[in-house]
């Protein structure tokens, strides 16, 4: 099935041109998890700190639906 | 004298121009601290002075003679415990919102004070004619301004600088805004750091003081050295080691937030109309990093440095050098009014810092102003030409100066979004509390900063109790409105401590309130408990509600607009949502033990606050 990925920050050093107005467009299996997308994007697991699943806070364990949306964030704060 | 402190104040009274040193004895330094704490003591006691002669509280005009300004640091302020380079400023009545006035801010001022001798000021009275105070090497003056009556906080800066042949003593001043009483204006150190909300600027400029400069090598005595310098050491370590301290604000700054806010659906965009800005892209902190940073620039003893100095290459706002803008600026002047444009969000950014301006109540109130605008409430004439709409990057450069000098519709925009929305006839689009603007968190998504919005002294302020910090950045459910009041009351008790310490709020992200007791022990040498730091946390934000009492101000307005309580978020992450107050905030007075919004007499006995 198709999932779009959005990685924010320092994520980006690795993939600088995804971003929020162009995601990553995967094709991962119809069982998959969130912790699966980390791994075939080449992400530690501690790298990332708060993962949305169309807005919705998951964790690494999470299936994944067709056509969802995946954002990534490493540990962020400010105010 | 007592370890930490330069065991001095300041007491200046601008109208007779007499100047004396005071103290305060080491019971109530241990219980209040310092900066916030202490500035609230010392505001409680003015208040109740004034009650004595006459004054009636309610009534009476923050910008008259009769409002005191302190400047205040804390026994943590100036050591090398890290990024305590801060400070704060109260009034004891604000002219934008009529509650009490009241800002922390970052730079060297802080530091440099202490180094100067003094660990606060108070300013009362009011100077017929300009005049800044100088306080160089403990000795202070009063001085002439009129040369620099007019001038911008940058040749202000700099011209004071020069005069003293002190290149790096720290100023803090106001700009023109502050000069032309401006509601919204603040006072500005180091040209780019604010003591930036509750029109602070505007009462300096009542009070006709431009500036304050100030320099020294003094130092604060810490009374456990080798204990100090360990957990200095280890609390670095932990701010290193933390991702949020240790690389995500470094590496991007404050702004760092604006697309996991608004990926939450809580960036209020369009006077709050959403929570979905679908190009927050263009000025999120990853953009600002990539096209517009020229480097990172800390506070004074800063190990984190968030702060951003940056430049604008191309186009119409080009800009060749200046600071921010923080995500709170970000989002007021760019993602509220939908302009997306960190040009113009920039440049604006800029005009607000060297005219002495709020970019939180003057990018809030200019989007307020669109909306007015949209539903055809601001006449032709007002609008002389200029497109006040949504998403037209111009308007807000050309609004946030006109701002300054109270030129056409900026007279209203300066005013703020409260007596504009007022004044043409649409109350309820004004989004602030107690007649601040809140900033960038709309608590339709993270219920707990709603009930801090509408309980804070201040009025609709994210840093008295940061609870977004739990909500959306940790693992705290951000809808339910279970556990909120407590969640909240902590955060703010922790908040009154951070601010009276004084330094750096972003501390807390990686140090909790055992390192506190860590800092505040061996620097004082008393010996505090975490117990001990809550109840005192907890004991300032009720004396400073129990002034906010005496200013008329009670559970009434501890509200939030309209549009939070009864419109469901329209779309996103946060759709469907909508505050549900009244059971947080029930709660929240039970916890705290007041009643309507007023400490209950045992409350007050408890916190030794008959005084
Ligand atoms: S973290 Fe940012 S605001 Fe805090 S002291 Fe450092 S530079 Fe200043």
């Amino acid at each position: 099935m198709k999932i779009y990925v959005k990685v924010f920050a320092y994520l980006r050093q690795k993939y600088p041109h995804v971003n929020d107005l162009n995601p990553l467009e995967l094709d991962v299996d119809e069982n998959a998890t969130v912790e699966d997308v980390i791994k075939k994007l080449d992400f530690k697991p501690e790298e990332i700190h708060l993962i949305l699943l169309n807005g919705k806070k998951v964790s690494k364990s999470e299936l994944l639906e067709d056509n969802c949306t995946i954002s990534l964030f490493p540990p962020i704060g400010g105010g | 004298m007592n370890y930490g402190y330069m065991g001095k104040w300041l007491k200046v009274n601008l109208s007779s121009k007499e100047m004396s040193d005071f103290d305060f004895p080491e019971d109530i330094l241990r219980k209040f601290i310092g900066g916030k704490g202490l500035a609230v003591y010392y505001l409680w006691n003015y208040a109740k002075e004034l009650e004595k002669k006459g004054v009636d509280l309610k009534e009476m005009d923050a910008l008259s003679p009769d409002n005191v300004l302190f400047f205040s640091t804390g026994p943590v302020t100036g050591t090398r415990s890290p990024n305590s380079g801060r400070h704060h400023v109260m009034a004891l009545k604000s002219p934008l919102t009529g509650s009490i006035g009241s800002g922390n801010t970052g730079g060297t001022w802080g530091a440099k004070l202490k180094f100067a001798g003094y660990d606060g000021i108070v300013i009362e009275g009011k100077s017929d004619t300009p005049v800044y105070l100088s306080i160089i090497d403990g000795k202070p003056e009063l001085h002439d301004a009129s040369e620099i009556w007019g001038k911008n906080t940058i040749d202000t800066t700099k011209w004071l600088q020069s005069k003293h042949e002190r290149k790096r003593a720290g100023v803090s001043c106001i700009g023109p805004a502050g000069e032309n009483l401006v509601p919204c204006a603040v006072i500005m150190n180091e040209i780019h750091r604010a003591a930036g909300r509750t029109g602070l600027g505007a009462i300096m400029g009542s009070k006709k003081l431009k500036a304050i400069i100030v320099d020294g090598n003094a130092k604060p005595q810490i009374a456990k050295q080798e204990e100090f310098e360990t957990k200095v050491k280890e609390h670095v370590e932990k701010l290193k080691e933390n991702g949020v301290t240790g690389e995500g604000l470094p590496t991007y700054g404050t702004a760092v937030l604006v697309n996991i806010i608004n990926q939450n659906g809580l960036f209020p965009t369009k006077n709050w109309q959403t929570g979905v800005d679908k190009e927050a892209e263009n000025i999120s902190g990853e953009t600002l990093t990539e096209k517009y940073l020229i480097s990172k620039h800390p506070c004074w003893g800063c190990v984190v440095a968030c702060g951003r100095k940056t430049k604008v290459e191309l186009g119409p706002y080009k800009i060749s050098f200046t600071e921010g803008p923080e995500y709170e600026a970000i989002w007021a002047l760019g993602g509220t009014t939908n302009v997306n444009n960190m040009g113009a969000v920039i440049r604006a950014n800029h005009y607000c810092d060297i005219f002495g301006m709020d970019p939180i109540s003057i990018g809030s109130t200019i989007a307020a102003a669109m909306e007015l605008n949209e539903k055809g409430l601001i006449p032709e004439e007002d609008l002389q030409g200029l497109k006040v709409e949504f998403g037209n990057p111009d308007a807000i450069v050309e609004l946030t100066w006109m701002a300054a000098f109270r030129q056409g519709l900026g007279y209203w925009i300066g005013e703020g979004s409260r007596k504009m929305c007022e004044h043409y006839g649409a109350p309820e689009l004004s989004m602030s509390v107690k007649g601040l603007e809140m900033p960038a968190y709309d608590p339709r998504g993270a219920k707990g900063i709603g009930l801090n919005y509408a309980t804070a002294n201040r009025g609709g302020c994210h840093v008295t109790g940061y609870t977004i910090a739990a909500e959306v950045l940790g693992d705290v459910d951000r809808f339910t409105i279970e556990g909120k009041a407590e969640l909240t009351k902590t955060f703010q008790d922790f908040t009154s401590v951070v601010n009276s310490s004084v330094n750096c709020l972003f501390l807390t992200f990686a140090l909790g309130l055992d390192e506190y007791a860590e800092m505040i022990g061996p620097v004082t040498g008393w010996d505090v408990t975490t117990d001990e730091l809550l109840k005192t946390g907890e004991r300032i934000t009720n004396l400073e509600r129990m002034i906010l009492n005496k200013l008329g101000i009670s559970g009434k307005d501890d509200t939030l607009p309209k549009r939070l309580l009864e419109e469901k978020m329209p779309e996103g992450a946060s759709e469907g949502q909508i505050v549900e107050l009244e059971q947080m905030k029930q709660e929240y007075y039970k916890l705290r033990g007041w009643e309507d919004g007023i400490p209950t007499p045992e409350k007050i006995k408890e916190l030794e606050l008959e005084i």
